[in-house]
């Protein structure tokens, strides 16, 4: 500043023209941060340990075949679960605290529906076939998610099938208005095209059993609850299986209906018995001996009944069922005794227990009497533990030593009778009858739990098959790690529906999938806990510039990082870790 | 082309001629006046220049400090609170000389929560090395904002242009609104001396030792200096293009006045009147008007109060355990010189209080029973009805 133009002042100012970059901070550091993903809740809650974070990001950016390709990863069936699912992962979502969870399960039908709109096939990396032979009982969800992920492990699946078409619970249970068939057909064709055979019409006889013993190197037994229980009181048999009635609306075997309908029961078979009736045109009145927040129905299917105007008899228990003698023909055909019930003050396991309001009772008269109150499986599959040699109890799964490697899932072994914890019984039973043939019996434990998302049940067949150590930390994300100053109140978007009084009057789909940008919108709204989104605040607020993106991955340069933790404090979604160094 | 002008859009007016580039700036009572007018040029096109949002003051200041250490020309109002919430970055912008010109509308610091007139905001940031302009009137302050960036500029040192709350930012009165043609010819475009380009990276600011910091302060006072010279330079400059001319002081009647009231702000105006009605009556009264406070011309000071017997300092400030500010300033302006005027130091208006013809009569009148000045400061118009509850 020495050379002063006529008329300027002095300036004597401090000023440099050496490069910062030879101070190097580094050398202060005493914590370093490191790009560390962990668990979202809602994974660590999904059965089928879906990649819920990273598959909303994609869908955020509009890469939605990417998102759709990370879904099928672990699960065969977005658009059934799309539609059936319970989702507990929206239970757990964190952003419920903020505002409303993420529509996950919407987001993930309308993933599912945009790629069979798209004819998308799965892009699945098969292994080549190893010439080992499974045979599949039962084509339900378990039964073809187990064929599914054996296939893609190398293994040829055949699958067996008692009915004339596959699905099982999906195809005779669920009925069109929350599951169109043409849906459930698009997604198992995905699964018939790896090479999945599935015979139909051959049900598992001790015969069939048998001859798949000698045919087969291992079986898989994923045949359900397909008995019914039933009513144990006087007349129980004049009441007419709610599970075989629905079966027979599946198969459009059904005429119109009037007269008042019971469905004892209070589970989803029960309401679906119900929802299918007034369709037919009957008026259902669906009696439970609890009360109707004790149903062990999904809630979401109860407020939709109790939208459709079916009425719930709570705390009725049935004690009778009589013919109605009457000589009116127009009188209703049964009369239904029932006795009044209350809440004890006790309870058991966190569950209001009822007893008998003393001695009252109550007499309905009506048309029809069905039975919902559950099933069991059948007689073949009621194992007695005598028979059995070695064996390994897993969450969702058992596998059982015996002339060749037994597998039971879906129902018959899931802590949830659900289809999304029949699907992840398949997985599970994948994985764990490949490392029964890779090593042994002994080793299926300890692989089993390297591929957990975050400490649960679920499984990552991603991570077993990649055979590296899970990709995030099992630490899952809560809200007050979340760093809310980068998320705005935003309201979770809806899709439309048939009005409650029109959907009744047919068996079409209540629900529609979102629409594109609506897809995306609710999207944009998940938080991607614990994954990294590039959003690239940790770049910006680095006070030494030392976060480098490469090839679009980001990593530290240690020559600067000065260890003062503002990327991992900024960063919005737990995505990165502060660790003390250790010189 | 004369214009009826509120006095916070004399000082948008003035920034819109300056053509300043970058505005950053935090709402406050009364100052908002000022920005809202300067966004809406932003955003309208009349005005080409960056408007930064900013939650606050301390950041509107940063952020004027980042757009002037990168050579464009940066503005920012503000008030009060918001003042005291700049300071640290007050010292920063001076000590790394930037050419900063901020509109400092005076209102009181709470609490008692006041947005009323009172100069203790601006004049507490004394010591912060930024040049302080007080106006007395619209016109002042479309001049004197417009003269501002040329001094910052040429001294490479910030400009305060101050002026009382609500009295003059928002009172209306025709002010003069050149042509832009014509503030282009008094203020060309800025030529910056500090200037931080990716084209020739460097670092400016870093640490400064012992060694070397008493020479950095001491160019500071250097320029401080060279401004009270130049501030005339350009005045002249401005005059011939403008044909007005207000002054660091403005002096009325003061060559033969035994009493000479001193004066800043708007209370100038009021007091120009209560001099003409006291000559009037044969009083030998004179008005000294201060505009610059920083750097505080003393010289000039003395000389026009050196003839004088006593000197009635009106002070809408005070420095608690010490008097009115300028009153201070005044007597360490003259204890030098010999024989030198009595100072009455007299305390008014604090908060927004009315300074009438009639407080200004009662000081002269004080001013002129009183031989000696008996206390530090004298507070007129306390209500002692008040004051007495309270003392017992």
């Amino acid at each position: 500043m020495k050379n002063l133009s006529p008329g300027e002042i002095p300036l004597f100012m401090p000023r440099s023209n050496t490069s910062t970059a030879v101070n190097k901070t580094g050398s202060w550091r005493f914590f370093h941060p490191k790009y560390e993903e962990k668990t979202a809740p809602c994974s660590a809650a999904c059965p089928a340990g879906q990649d819920i974070p990273r598959i909303e990001m994609l869908a955020s950016w509009g890469l939605l075949k990417s998102a759709w390709q990370k879904i099928v990863l672990e699960n065969p069936f977005p658009s059934v679960c799309g539609r059936v699912c319970f989702h507990p992962c929206e239970s757990k979502c964190n952003r419920s605290n903020l505002d409303e969870p993420i529509a996950i399960h919407r987001l993930e039908r309308f993933l599912g529906d945009t790629a069979i709109s798209k004819g998308r096939k799965p892009d699945l990396n098969l292994k080549a076939t190893n010439g080992k032979k499974i045979a599949i009982a039962g084509s339900g969800p378990a039964g073809l998610a187990a064929a599914y992920f054996m296939r893609r492990l190398g293994y040829s699946c055949d699958v067996y099938e008692a009915w004339p078409e596959p699905g099982g619970l999906l195809r005779w249970g669920i009925p069109n208005y929350r599951l169109p068939r043409a849906i459930l057909k698009n997604e198992i064709k995905h699964i018939e095209d790896l090479g999945v055979t599935i015979q139909c019409n051959t049900p598992v006889t001790e015969n069939v059993l048998q001859k798949l013993y000698r045919e087969y190197d291992a079986l898989f037994i994923g045949c359900g609850y397909g008995r019914p229980i039933s009513m144990k009181i006087d007349g129980g048999n004049l009441a007419y299986d709610g599970l075989e009635f629905l079966r027979n609306v599946q198969q459009d075997n059904t005429s119109t209906l009037t007269g008042t309908a019971a469905i004892v029961g209070g589970g989803n078979t029960a309401i679906d018995v119900a929802r299918s009736l007034a369709r037919l045109g009957a008026t259902p009145l669906i009696v439970y001996r609890r009360r109707i927040q004790d149903m062990p129905a999904f809630a979401p299917e109860v407020e939709m009944a109790i939208r459709e105007g079916i009425a719930i008899k709570e705390l009725v228990s049935p004690i009778r069922i009589q013919k109605n003698r009457s000589d009116d023909s127009d009188s209703p055909r049964y009369i239904l005794t029932l006795r009044k019930m209350k809440v004890s003050k006790k309870a058991i396991r966190g569950r209001a227990r009822v007893i008998p309001d003393g001695e009252k009772t109550e007499i309905i008269k009506v048309q029809r009497i069905f039975s919902a109150i559950g099933a069991e499986a059948q007689a073949l599959w009621q194992r007695s533990a005598a028979e059995e040699t070695r064996s390994v109890t897993l969450s969702h799964c058992q596998i059982i030593e015996n002339k060749i490697p037994l597998l039971f899932g879906g129902d018959l072994t899931a802590p949830v009778k659900s289809v999304t914890d029949a699907i992840a019984s398949g997985k599970q039973a994948a994985i764990a009858l490949d490392t029964y043939f890779d090593t042994n019996l002994g080793a299926v434990k300890e692989r089993i739990a390297a591929c957990q998302v975050g400490s649960g049940p679920a499984l990552s067949m991603e991570t077993y098959l990649n055979d590296v150590q899970p990709n995030k930390n099992a630490h899952v994300v809560t809200y007050d790690e979340i760093n809310i100053d980068y998320f705005q109140t935003e309201s979770r978007v809806n899709p439309s529906f048939l009005d409650a009084k029109k959907s009744t009057r047919s068996f079409a789909e209540i629900e529609t999938t979102l629409e594109n940008h609506a897809a995306k919108q609710e999207a944009r709204r998940c938080f991607n806990c614990g994954s990294c989104n590039a959003c690239d605040y940790c770049r910006f607020y680095c006070p030494e510039m030392a976060v480098i993106v490469e090839k679009a991955e980001r990593h530290i340069n240690m020559d600067y990082c000065k260890g003062c933790g503002v990327c991992a404090t900024e960063c919005p979604r737990n995505a990165m870790a502060l660790e003390e160094e250790i010189k | 082309m004369k214009k009826v002008l509120e006095g916070s859009h004399a000082v948008s007016e003035a920034a819109r001629l300056a053509r300043v580039q970058v505005i950053a700036a935090y709402p406050i009572t009364p100052q908002t006046h000022i920005v809202e007018a300067l966004s809406e040029y932003c955003s309208n096109g009349t005005l080409n220049a960056r408007f930064i949002n900013v939650e606050s003051e301390h950041s509107a200041m940063a952020a004027v400090i980042g757009a002037s250490s990168g050579g464009v020309r940066a503005f920012t109002a503000s008030s009060s609170h918001g003042l005291a919430y700049m300071h640290e970055l007050l010292h920063w912008a001076s000590g790394a000389r930037l050419p900063i010109v901020m509109a400092e509308v005076n209102r009181a610091l709470g609490p008692g929560w006041n947005i009323w007139t009172d100069q203790t905001d601006s004049l507490a940031q004394r010591d912060t090395g930024w040049i302080q302009l007080y106006c007395e009137d619209g016109q002042d302050v479309l001049d004197t904002t417009l003269l501002a960036f040329r001094l910052a500029e040429a001294v490479n040192l910030p400009v305060m242009v101050v002026l009382d709350a609500f009295y003059l930012s928002h009172t209306f009165e025709p002010v003069d609104v050149p042509d832009p043609e014509q503030a282009d010819r008094f203020l060309p475009p800025l030529s910056p001396r500090i200037r931080l380009s990716t084209d020739d990276p460097c670092a400016i600011n870093q640490l400064v030792a012992p060694t070397a910091y008493m020479e950095m302060r001491f160019n500071i006072q250097v320029a401080m200096e060279e401004a009270l010279l130049r501030f005339s330079q350009f005045e002249s400059e401005f005059e011939t293009i403008f044909g007005r001319n207000h002054g660091p002081v403005e002096a009325i009647q003061c060559e033969d006045a035994d009493i000479i009231l001193v004066t800043t702000g708007t209370v100038t105006s009021t007091c120009r009147q209560v001099i003409a009605e006291l000559r009037s009556r044969g009083e030998k009264v004179g008005l000294l008007k201060i505009k610059m406070f920083r750097p505080f011309p003393t010289a000039l000071i003395g000389r026009h109060l050196s003839r004088s017997q006593k000197v009635a300092v009106v002070d809408r400030n005070f420095s608690f355990g010490a008097s009115g500010i300028f009153a201070q300033e005044i007597r360490a302006a003259l204890c030098n010189q010999k024989p030198h005027p009595l100072v009455f130091s007299y305390v008014v208006g604090l908060g927004g209080r009315d300074i009438t013809p009639d407080t200004l009569q009662e000081i002269y009148d004080a001013t002129k029973t009183k031989t000696t000045p008996d206390q530090e400061s004298i507070w007129i118009g306390l209500n002692q009805e008040i004051i007495e509850t309270w003392r017992n």
